[in-house]
């Protein structure tokens, strides 16, 4: 019994730290400029197929040991604060498009007589398992930098792609509104599937 | 039919494209700086009158938009390494040192000119932040190739 209370105490510090750190973050990404590789304010989160594949690109360690090797200590620091801040956008336009999913299924789960209890349940504890995975996924790019945080990004996509296929599965409806979402996405682009 | 017909046409028109013009191109950041410069500032339809001539200004011009994905696109999702090779293959493509280009593109930032209309703003972001550090290595490099003298 006292475990679970200092289990669930951890959680909700965990949680309201990631709060409190993604609302400062987005306060903070639209501040300067400086050496020329700046952070440049978020914008707006429209997702194509090439945003699910710059992950493996921002959270490279690669690019970050290349820089530091060839560069002064000041643009190095400059860089990796550049690659930090693109790191949480990423992680906000995953978490915007997993939440607009969830959305979509909520408005298409209401009124249906199909729903099974079973897969709604699993469903909500898959979300709610993705949003601490990437609470302390924002935590550990702000604090460590996107480089140290590379094996949670997988974890955490795996289960952005483990939600979209429950919410597929829970309601016929519901993977007709996902499928809908999805097309009018990708029609302009390049074709290329989401990850 | 005629959406599969003309589907097949912008295909033929981009290989085209590609085996004609872009193959005799040094690197792919010359030929994303071409292709660029074929779409109209105002309203971002690009324009050729080569391919125009052989299909029809749509095709043409839907053709020139997927090269010009297909190119950002690698360039985006290259090593930083890879990158700054591009940009040296560049200047040297353009009878430029890798200083001189530095000077003129951190004044005027063409690299900004050049993301595909319908990238996504995270996309766009990653690659001028890049290419800002590609740029900023180039130029420490010949820092380091040509140090300056020192004053007496």
């Amino acid at each position: 019994m006292r475990t679970l209370a200092f289990f669930l105490l951890a959680m909700v510090i965990i949680l309201s730290a990631c709060l409190f750190l993604s609302r400062r973050g987005r306060r903070r990404d639209s501040d300067g400029e400086a050496y020329g590789i700046e952070c440049e304010t978020a914008g707006s989160f429209a997702w194509d197929p090439l945003t699910s594949e710059l992950s493996g690109r921002i959270f490279d360690r690669e690019d970050s040991d290349f820089v530091a090797n060839e560069t002064s200590r000041e643009i190095t620091r400059q860089f990796r604060r550049a690659r930090t801040a693109l790191a949480l956008d990423w992680l906000r336009a995953v978490r915007s498009r997993v939440n607009q999913v969830m959305r979509s299924h909520f408005r298409a789960s209401r009124g249906n007589d199909d729903l099974k209890p079973a897969d709604e349940i699993r469903l909500w504890f898959e979300f709610l398992l993705f949003q601490l995975t990437s609470g302390i996924l924002y935590l550990v790019i702000s604090v460590c930098g996107p480089a140290r945080a590379a094996e949670l990004v997988g974890y955490s996509l795996g289960l952005a792609a483990q939600l979209q296929k429950v919410t597929e599965e829970a309601l016929p409806a519901g993977r007709q509104v996902a499928a809908e979402l999805m097309n009018r996405d990708q029609e302009p682009k390049n074709g290329n599937a989401v990850s | 039919m005629h959406g599969e017909l003309k589907h097949g046409e912008v295909e033929v028109a981009r290989r085209h494209l590609a085996d004609r013009t872009l193959s005799k191109m040094r690197g792919d950041f010359a030929r994303l700086v071409f292709l660029a410069s074929t779409r109209n500032y105002n309203t971002g339809e690009y324009h050729h009158d080569g391919l125009a001539c052989m299909f029809t200004e749509s095709v043409a011009g839907r053709a020139i938009a997927s090269c010009h994905r297909e190119v950002f696109r690698r360039l985006v999702l290259c090593p930083l390494k890879e990158l700054v090779e591009q940009l040296e293959l560049y200047a040297s493509s353009n009878c430029l040192g890798p200083s001189e280009l530095v000077r003129i593109w951190e004044r005027l930032q063409p690299y900004r000119a050049t993301v595909p209309l319908e990238c996504s703003p995270l996309a766009a972001r990653f690659f001028v932040s890049n290419v800002k550090t590609a740029l900023a290595i180039l130029q420490s490099r010949q820092g380091r190739a040509h140090p300056e003298p020192l004053s007496a």
